[in-house]
């Protein structure tokens, strides 16, 4: 198979997943995968051994908690939810991501 | 949060299983996915793992996220470790037990340190405390007039101010004494330190005015020991030195005296002198220099301030206070000083003193020891990390994360180190007791607090984890680059094993050796300096002689029988059955019992002060004879000097050099100074050898002996000197009957020649059986430590040397092939070493007698008895290795 390029920036991970999570609400974590790989048109893969670290580790610092629950397919799967800490550090990456963004297009565009 | 986390470590199997869940639940929702797309269930399947990538590494860093990463680490890194050290029992007992040496050496060494030189004072405010001293003395010591004075005239700048001094009581009647550390003390002394009383009251000011009653304070351990804990003690009479006090109260326990390692056992105030000592009592004396001073300055002043003062009030204490019958300049330099304060008390036991830097070596060298010790653990773990690579290798093709081997070898460092601490501190605590026990003579008993406290127990796991941290660090280090794929591939053995992969491994053991070759210099100057010491000439013979201190308490006013009472004994003693000579003396010696002045020869003039000293003793005829120490000319003393006759007196051939240069000093003359003039000539009737006076470390200096028989101001403690051919102490029995047959109510006190030989070298025995023991340790530790190294390195190259045997290469040539690694090995390890025992040991100058800290002898012998030594260690598996069966060896591939 081709080595796609499009792999979530290292860093990103975490925004993308509060933001899926503050948008819609509570969610597993191959739903996830799921919901960023369309909602980017496909452009963006969630790379899946680094999904299940970074969300235990979000769970760690508070900012999205997790429970056991049933999907429609009556199977057993973890859901998570962003919480009020999470949705502050959300904020925060996003506008440090707009930085980041801001200062990619100045040096592609000017340098 | 905290708590969930801590749970989790107690949940780490509930929590792995939860993470499989839910990783699994991930992979069948993505393998229905892509099988909804049309691919088939079982290509779905591999596609949905192999998209997820390596389940267990990211099961694992997914648990790491959940956890305190470090705590589930732990334990179970613990679990592991335990696991794998009880495959390896043999590395396992070899690497605690040299930790343990290595730990607990310095664990003992550092408790002496700790109890000498660490622990507070146990007073109040001890930080506070200052020592006076003077300007030109290089001491601390004063007179009680000049103690009257600074207590009367620094009320300004101290808060409060105390002295006390040193003295021993004897508390029986009579016979066979039986002595206590005593101490003189100023009213002040336990209201100014905050010390308080047990039982009863402590002394106060009151009880230390001129005249007043014996009163005295006890300590506790006296009123557990000798006074059966009576509680009803206060009140009741103590007998000092032969006079009724009344013990007025039980000092606190925590407060066994002010000097680090001397216990007080009973306090009187100063004054009682009077009742004590009658009328030779100190009270007046301008000379007689016994008291240290202590001092809380004011707590607004600064160090500064008080001695600005001080320079400007204290030279009246001084002025006011001139010694009687000094020579003009010693008293020009007398009424010149001021008083000033020292920065803080770490001088102030003669104990921290001496021991100090011998414990400061001691603490160095069992470093090094230890540091062998650790560079042996390194070595053996790095072998064993060499021969688990393939385990590694397979953990890390696993999904095991770097970090988490690299935590794991550490796991297993700290493991052994700890265990190794833990009987470390066993270790020590015997040795700890065995050392202070060889410190110990039988006059003074060290008593020290050697419980294991904080900063003991703070030190020895501090100690333990750098310990594991320096030899855990190269295999961790080694295995942090395990690459899975080359691991794995390596089934076999490779023909020819690359020699660079021990390059660490022989560097450690060059390190040991070079440090091995340091301590073994260093083991070698002392050994040789106390065996210079020991063989050293004393200029008399101890072997054989009892010596009897006796106090013949002679009533005042009759001191003058005090000659007749001595002639009467000397013949008793020399009667007795087995006895070959007896004398008394005022002094024998290397007892630390001193008295000197300064002469005056006519004709002669001294530049320097020193010159004029001379160190005195006065003694019976037949002393000499008695220590055998040989006169080389004139004659001994005899019944023919009596008080009437003109005064006589015997020097040494030191004082004959130095008082009459380039003649016969018989029948010279020298004075004394009395007051402020000059004695009657004395003249010299006999010269003889130079003995020892008060060490056995004394340069020769100039001695004079004055004949017992014309004293006229005999006191009443005299020293009796009796020699035998047969093992002294059995007289003890006979000569106390003799001297108590002659004056009933004579205290006596025995001890013998040798004993206070060997006592006044316990230091130097110390530091030398000490060094040799941990010097040996370190050769032992590095022996093994290069052998092992070597017989892994030949069972690393089997295959090679198999192959030139098969080849036919002849034994000798594998064996010099062998011997050659080892000799370079060892080679630059001296080289090393020897560089580094001339830069360390003239740390131990001090400590040497007749040796000089660089003696190339002890070196060049240090490094022969390692070389050899070592050549030995490499030996052994260089012989294995020529005596190799090539066609085995090779079989085994």
């Amino acid at each position: 198979m081709k080595r796609t390029r499009n792999d979530i920036l290292q860093g990103t991970l975490d925004l993308l997943v509060l933001k899926c999570l503050a948008a819609q609400g509570r969610m597993h974590g191959y739903a996830i995968t799921f919901h960023i790989h369309t909602i980017s048109a496909e452009q963006l893969r969630v790379e899946e051994g680094s999904l299940y670290p970074a969300l235990h580790r979000m769970e760690q610092e508070g900012w999205v908690k997790a429970e056991w629950g049933t999907t429609e397919k009556k199977r057993q799967a973890r859901f998570y939810a962003i919480t009020a800490a999470g949705r502050r550090q959300l904020e925060q990456e996003e506008e440090s991501w707009a930085r980041l963004r801001d200062g990619v297009q100045r040096v592609l565009r000017y340098a | 949060m905290w708590f969930s986390r801590l749970l989790n470590v107690f949940r780490a199997n509930r929590l792995s299983r939860d993470i499989e869940r839910e990783i699994a639940f991930h992979l069948s929702e993505r393998e229905d996915d892509l099988a909804a797309g049309g691919m088939p269930r079982a290509q779905a399947r591999l596609e949905a793992r192999r998209r997820f990538g390596n389940v267990g590494a990211q099961g694992e860093r997914t648990r790491d996220a959940d956890l305190f990463g470090w705590l589930d680490a732990v334990v179970g890194d613990v679990r592991y470790a335990l696991r794998s050290l009880r495959w390896s029992k043999g590395f396992t007992v070899v690497a605690i037990a040299s930790l343990a040496l290595g730990i607990g050496a310095n664990t003992a060494i550092f408790s002496l340190i700790n109890a000498v030189m660490l622990r507070d004072l146990p007073v109040k405010d001890p930080q506070e405390l200052v020592l006076l001293k003077y300007t030109g003395g290089d001491n601390g010591v004063f007179t009680n007039p000049l103690w009257e004075q600074v207590r009367d005239g620094t009320g300004d700048v101290f808060s409060g101010v105390l002295a006390y001094g040193d003295t021993r009581f004897n508390l029986a009647e009579a016979g066979e004494e039986r002595r206590v550390n005593g101490l003189y003390v100023s009213g002040s002394y336990f209201p100014v330190l905050g010390v308080r009383a047990f039982l009863g009251r402590t002394l106060l000011p009151a009880d230390d005015v001129p005249g007043c009653a014996p009163v005295a304070v006890v300590s506790h351990a006296f009123w557990q020991s000798r006074l059966g804990a009576d509680p009803s003690v206060v009140g009741a009479s103590l007998r000092l030195g032969g006079h009724q006090f009344q013990v007025v109260g039980v000092a606190d326990p925590a407060f066994p005296g002010l000097e680090t390692g001397k216990t007080s056992s009973v306090f009187v105030p100063l004054c009682s002198s009077a009742i004590l000592m009658g009328k030779e009592n100190f009270l007046d004396k301008r000379s007689w220099w016994m008291f240290t001073i202590l001092a809380r300055p004011k707590p607004e002043l600064t160090m500064d301030a008080v001695n600005a003062r001080l320079a400007t009030t204290s030279n009246a204490f001084f002025a006011n206070t001139p010694p009687t019958g000094w020579p003009a300049d010693a008293l020009k330099d007398y009424l010149g000083r001021t008083l000033d304060v020292g920065p803080s008390l770490a001088s102030l036991s003669e104990l921290r003193l001496s021991y100090a830097r011998a414990l400061l070596v001691l603490m160095v060298i069992v470093a090094l020891v230890l540091l062998i010790a650790c560079a042996n653990v390194a070595n053996l773990m790095l072998a064993r990390s060499a021969a688990r690579q393939r385990e590694l290798a397979v953990r890390v093709a696993l999904g095991a994360g770097r970090g988490r081997l690299i935590r794991q070898l550490f796991t297993e460092g700290l493991l052994l180190s700890l265990a190794g601490a833990a009987l470390g501190v066993g270790f020590a605590w015997w040795g700890s007791r065995v050392l202070v026990g060889l410190l110990s003579t039988s006059r003074d008993q060290v008593q020290l607090n050697l419980s294991l406290d904080l900063p003991v127990l703070g030190f020895t796991v501090a100690v333990a984890v750098a310990t594991a941290l320096l030899f855990g660090l190269a295999p961790a280090w080694r295995a942090a680059r395990v690459d899975p794929q080359i691991a794995m591939k390596a089934q076999g053995r490779g023909v020819v094993e690359g020699h660079a992969k021990f390059g660490v491994g022989k560097a450690l053991v060059m390190l040991q050796v070079a440090m091995s070759l340091v301590l073994i210099a260093a083991a070698g100057l002392l050994l040789g300096s106390f065996r210079s010491l020991a063989n050293a000439d004393p200029g008399f013979r101890p072997e054989g002689v009892l010596v009897a201190s006796a106090d013949l308490k002679l009533p005042p006013g009759r001191e003058a029988q005090g000659i007749a009472m001595q002639r009467q004994l000397v013949e008793r003693l020399r009667a007795l059955p087995g006895v070959t000579g007896a004398s008394s003396a005022f002094t024998t010696p290397i007892s630390r019992m001193g008295w000197n002045d300064e002469v005056s020869v006519e004709g002669v003039s001294f530049p320097k002060r020193e010159d004029r000293e001379i160190w005195l003793n006065r003694v019976w005829d037949g002393y000499f004879a008695t220590l055998a120490t040989p006169i080389i000319a004139g004659r001994d003393f005899s019944d023919r000097d009596v008080p009437g006759s003109p005064p006589v007196a015997i020097i040494n051939e030191t004082a004959s050099r130095r008082f009459f240069p380039g003649k016969s000093a018989l029948g010279q003359t020298f004075r004394l100074p009395i007051g402020d003039s000059l004695s009657a000539p004395y003249e010299v009737i006999g010269v003889v050898r130079d003995v020892k006076y008060r060490t056995m470390r004394d340069a020769p200096q100039a001695l004079g002996y004055f004949a017992m028989r014309q004293d006229t101001a005999f006191g009443s403690g005299v020293v009796f000197a009796v020699h035998t051919d047969a093992e002294p102490t059995t007289l003890t029995r006979a000569v106390s009957q003799a001297i108590l047959d002659v004056s009933p109510s004579a205290s006596l006190s025995f001890t013998t020649m040798t004993q206070l030989v060997d006592e006044s070298m316990r230091r130097d025995r110390l530091l030398a059986t000490l060094s040799a023991f941990f010097g040996g340790l370190a050769l032992l530790l590095a022996m093994i430590g290069l052998y092992g190294t070597m017989s892994y390195a030949v069972a690393r190259r089997r295959n090679e040397i198999g192959i030139r045997i098969a080849l036919g290469a002849a034994q000798s040539r594998v064996l010099r092939s062998v011997l050659g690694e080892v000799s370079r090995v060892v080679l630059v390890g001296v080289a090393l070493g020897t560089a580094g025992a001339l830069a360390a040991t003239p740390l131990v100058a001090t400590f040497l007698y007749g040796r000089t800290p660089r003696d190339p002898v002890t070196l060049a012998g240090a490094a022969l008895v390692l070389a050899t030594v070592a050549l030995v260690a490499g030996y052994l598996p260089a012989r294995r290795a020529s005596r190799m069966d090539p066609m085995q060896t090779l079989r085994e591939e």
